[in-house]
């Protein structure tokens, strides 16, 4: 397990964020990249119809239940680039609530507000964003405000325009980079001017509290969780 | 300031006079007059109103509507409904809106791609002629468009920034089969407990020329008036839209019986207890003066 640098822990605790580039590459990024557009184009038209009926957003959607699709998405939970970081920032004590394997459409159909996931006094929050596709800059990037985890700071307001929010900072990135990020710090994803979807997975983790999550939420996936402590962190039986 | 109810509906039985296609939600028998909505909005110190064609897309439909308008010039501005596959739907919004008061029109559908991640030429998209029309003729579009449309708002109204635009009920957009009617013969909306609205209508604040009513909340509530389980979307509205691109409206006459006119009257002031008077007065009428240019009225 790689634990976090003396200065990571500082950016951590001062800004909010951690950037792993290349936290994933090489065969392993390739074989991400191509799990995750076979069953992108498997689950499309399932999510279309629940478009249709009003049952979903329409701006976005997420491959339904991946852990049970493909073990490479099992594989990123715990992937040694970032989970030392998580480790130790939960002091080994780290639960994961769910992945979001994500396909955003471009602007003008795609549009989020800038937001906080969570309040400042809720257990500490995290989320760690994968890019599955090369995201540049107005494609859809990752965008943050650095600082706005503390709880001194703000109060913020959502603005009407994306860009508009104070000394936000924005995360292009190539394919494989990973965003770690205190979720209750403002972020957004930024409007994307491109032609292309902006493909990414959003892996949301909390420091453990009783009963969060129930020996039955991963137990599909139990067979692929023979380590105590990937059993922990999916909070199965040990 | 006056007060203006911006978005209800009046109907006579089918006459020859005033023909109308019957449907379950307004059959051939049922009549709700404008002399009782006068009456209404007489009792409740509501000055003027938006009439809002029901009872077909014909041009033969309108005639009720029409027949209101000429009566009460000062009173009432009308929307017409334009079929989304009408073959010159030039000809039909002059001939509906020349001289009569009937000032934009309804869509329900816009007619593009299902594949939202499809790339999209405007031109292509069905409704593209009737938004051009809108937008050379200065008609007003008045929107209620399905969930599966809902991705396609902002190429049409990016491409026409003119337009002025008006989103229905809170900006929703109902899903294939969330339609019915419930016992008192109101229409109610099934909507997901999760906002869907914040990733599609919501995003159309950044537009200038678009703005949304404050209506429909017993279509879309699972609670009783005041309807308190809608007051954040309210209170999201009013954040990303602000005060002065809301509407209130009444959709009258579903919502006669159960709440009652009267009680609608103030279903803002208790879904939005924060507004300034100002704020309010905006949102009750001096909005819909302003955007919609209704005539001041004889006195």
């Amino acid at each position: 397990m790689i634990r976090p640098t003396p200065e990571q822990k500082r950016q951590w605790e001062n800004e909010g964020y951690l950037v792993f580039e290349n936290a994933i590459q090489g065969d392993e990024l390739k074989r991400l990249q191509s799990t995750f557009d076979f069953w992108a184009a498997e689950c499309k038209d399932e999510w279309l119809d629940k478009v249709e009926t009003g049952d979903a957003a329409a701006t976005f959607y997420d491959i339904p239940n991946p852990l049970e699709k493909d073990t490479i998405f099992i594989d990123i939970i715990d992937h040694p680039s970032y989970y030392g970081a998580l480790m130790e920032f939960t002091e080994d004590d780290l639960i994961l609530l769910g992945p979001q394997v994500r396909t955003v459409a471009p602007f003008p159909v795609s549009y989020t507000a800038w937001h906080p996931d969570v309040g400042k006094d809720s257990p500490l929050h995290i989320k760690v964003q994968i890019y599955v596709s090369d995201v540049p800059a107005k494609g859809g990037e990752f965008g943050f405000v650095p600082g706005s985890h503390k709880p001194d700071s703000g109060p913020y307001q959502r603005p009407l325009l994306q860009e508009s929010m104070p000394g936000h900072k924005t995360f292009p990135g190539k394919a494989g980079t990973a965003i770690m990020f205190n979720s209750c710090g403002w972020h957004v994803s930024m409007d994307n001017a491109t032609d292309e979807p902006r493909k990414s997975i959003i892996l949301i983790y909390e420091k453990r509290t009783s009963g969060r999550i129930g020996p039955t939420q991963f137990a599909s996936i139990s067979k692929y969780c023979t380590t105590p402590e990937r059993r922990r962190l999916f909070s199965l039986p040990e | 300031m006056p007060r203006i109810d911006a978005h209800l509906h009046v109907f006579t039985k089918v006459t020859p006079e005033f023909p109308r296609e019957a449907t379950p939600i307004c059959p051939a028998e049922r009549e709700e007059p404008v002399e009782k909505l006068l009456d209404v909005m007489e009792k409740h110190q509501i000055d003027q109103a938006v009439l809002v064609q029901i009872g077909g897309t014909g041009i033969e439909h309108h005639s009720y509507l029409l027949h209101c308008l000429n009566r009460y010039p000062d009173r009432f501005l009308g929307i017409g409904v334009v079929p989304i596959n009408h073959p010159d739907p030039t000809e039909h919004m002059s001939e509906l809106s020349e001289c009569t008061g009937l000032i934009g029109f309804r869509l329900f559908e816009l007619g593009g791609p299902r594949d939202i991640f499809e790339t999209k030429d405007v031109r292509e998209i069905k409704a593209y002629h009737i938004w051009k029309c809108a937008a050379e003729k200065d008609y007003v579009l008045w929107l209620y468009p399905r969930s599966i449309d809902a991705h396609l708002l902002p190429y049409l109204i990016q491409e026409f920034p003119q337009v002025r635009v008006v989103l229905n009920h809170l900006g929703m957009t109902p899903g294939k089969g969330k339609f019915t009617l419930d016992e008192l013969g109101r229409p109610q909306i099934q909507v997901s407990g999760y906002n869907l609205n914040m990733h599609t209508t919501y995003r159309l604040a950044r537009y200038e020329n678009v703005t949304v009513h404050l209506s429909g909340q017993y279509a879309f509530s699972k609670q009783d008036y005041p309807y308190k389980d809608l007051a954040g979307m309210h209170h999201n509205l009013l954040n990303d839209f602000g005060s002065k691109r809301l509407m209130w409206a009444t959709d009258f006459p579903w919502i006669l019986e159960e709440p009652g006119y009267g009680e609608l009257t103030s279903v803002i002031e208790k879904l939005l207890p924060n507004l300034s008077q100002r704020e309010l007065d905006d949102i009750m009428g001096g909005n819909a003066k302003r955007i919609l240019r209704f005539p001041n009225r004889n006195t």
